[in-house]
């Protein structure tokens, strides 16, 4: 397999850049796989699990929280808000915060006139918290 | 007389003394604040650029004219994100921001509307009788991603339901230690025209649209330059602190060393009248 460049690009800095050859996104569209000489393409991510491959045949997931993809001729770019491998996720921080916005969205439902912006930012917060448990249970 | 004066010159060289403790204190916590701080409006800066360079990119040559966000309108209300800091002496870091802000809207009929990040921004802009919507205090040390895609989400949602028809960000860059400059930077709508009249025929395969891709990526574009502009101008607060101390704590020294030469004069004064005295008084004996 051919490798190709990748980044992954944070607010804190760049989290990746090194030779890959291949890798697995979640788009807005559904799953895509990306290989060397793929097509120039750019699409929205979800949030979700990226799984790099490498080329010594290892393999890693990460957890990302939603972004995008802009495949060029010579590289490929993912720009995320928050980037983690799955072995690095703090799992007790991710369940702590997972109970509390579960709490903080049940106090929500229970008093319906709460802010639609707090909801919003607290679904996102759980959308989140539940990912990074996931990616790094499995 | 010369010993009364020699009392509050003494007086006033320990009040220099502790002042100038207390600026060379401040001058050191700002020096390593500015390090931190410099240090990270350097690693944000890849991701800004990635960000607008794509989103250059996809207004530039893939047709989002149709876009909201590219759409031009009468611009009546304004919506201004002001990047501050939370404490004075600064030198002129908080109030360059401030001047620019109030030399834009000048001609307006209505003051805009803002979003101000840190304490002296609310304070300065309440005062003057602004629209301050949303208030950040304390916001630029422990920043948090989180925060800012607070700001970047209200920001858009009140440019797409037309109560502002600009988002603009006004912060401050960092040029070297010695020199920072105010800015403004339009947010929304972008700007669309490319000067070279034909459009670059682009390849890119957007998934699902080039028009979805481009909604997608504003909120994180917004996200990302209120970061990095948050970023910067708290390096640059902090550098302005570091001068201003530094040339505090040199006047200080500065005072310090004329004043003693007053305070040795007195002495001097003082020993020669006795002496004078002493001669004086043996000779009439």
């Amino acid at each position: 397999m051919n490798p190709f460049k990748l980044q992954i690009v944070t607010p804190s800095g760049v989290f990746f850049d090194d030779m890959s050859v291949g890798v697995v996104l979640r788009t807005t569209t559904g799953d895509k796989g990306i290989l060397a000489r793929h097509e120039l393409y750019a699409a929205a991510l979800v949030i979700g699990k990226i799984k790099i491959n490498f080329p010594d045949k290892t393999s890693r997931v990460a957890a990302i929280s939603g972004g995008v993809v802009n495949v060029e001729k010579d590289k490929t770019v993912i720009l995320t808000q928050s980037c983690e491998w799955s072995d690095e996720i703090d799992l007790e921080r991710a369940e702590l915060a997972k109970t509390q916005t579960e709490e903080k969205l049940k106090s929500f439902t229970e008093n319906s006139s709460s802010d639609q912006r707090e909801l919003c930012i607290a679904e996102f917060k759980l959308k989140r918290a539940l990912n990074r448990i996931d990616v790094a249970g499995g | 007389m010369a010993s009364g004066n020699m009392k509050a010159i003494k007086r006033r060289i320990k009040s220099v003394k502790s002042t100038k403790q207390i600026t060379k204190a401040m001058e050191l916590v700002a020096s390593s604040k500015q390090r931190k701080a410099k240090q990270r409006a350097e690693n944000a800066r890849p991701y800004f650029e990635a960000q607008y360079e794509m989103l250059n990119k996809i207004a530039q040559g893939d047709g989002v004219g149709t876009s909201v966000f590219t759409k031009k309108r009468e611009i009546k209300n304004r919506l201004f994100v002001v990047v501050a800091g939370d404490r004075g002496l600064a030198g002129g870091y908080n109030s360059n921001v401030f001047k620019m802000v109030a030399a834009e809207c000048k001609d307006d009929t209505a003051k805009p509307k803002i979003i101000a990040i840190g304490k002296k921004t609310i304070d300065y802009f309440e005062k003057n009788g602004y629209d301050v919507i949303q208030k950040y205090p304390g916001f630029a040390e422990n920043l948090k991603v989180g925060y800012c895609s607070d700001i970047a989400v209200t920001a858009v949602n009140m440019f797409k339901g037309g109560e502002v028809d600009e988002v603009s960000i006004f912060y401050t860059t960092f040029v070297s230690s010695l020199q920072q400059n105010p800015t403004k930077f339009k947010l929304v709508p972008v700007d669309t025209e490319s000067d070279k009249g034909s459009k670059p025929i682009s390849l890119t395969d957007y998934d699902p649209s080039p028009e979805a891709v481009f909604e997608r990526i504003i909120p994180q574009f917004l996200l990302s330059i209120v970061f990095c502009a948050v970023c910067e101008s708290y390096a640059c607060e902090q550098s302005a602190r570091r001068i201003a101390m530094e040339s505090a704590t040199d006047n200080a020294q500065q005072m310090i060393e004329d004043l003693s030469l007053l305070y040795n004069r007195a002495r001097q004064e003082k020993i020669t009248n006795e002496i004078n005295e002493i001669v004086s008084g043996a000779n009439a004996i």
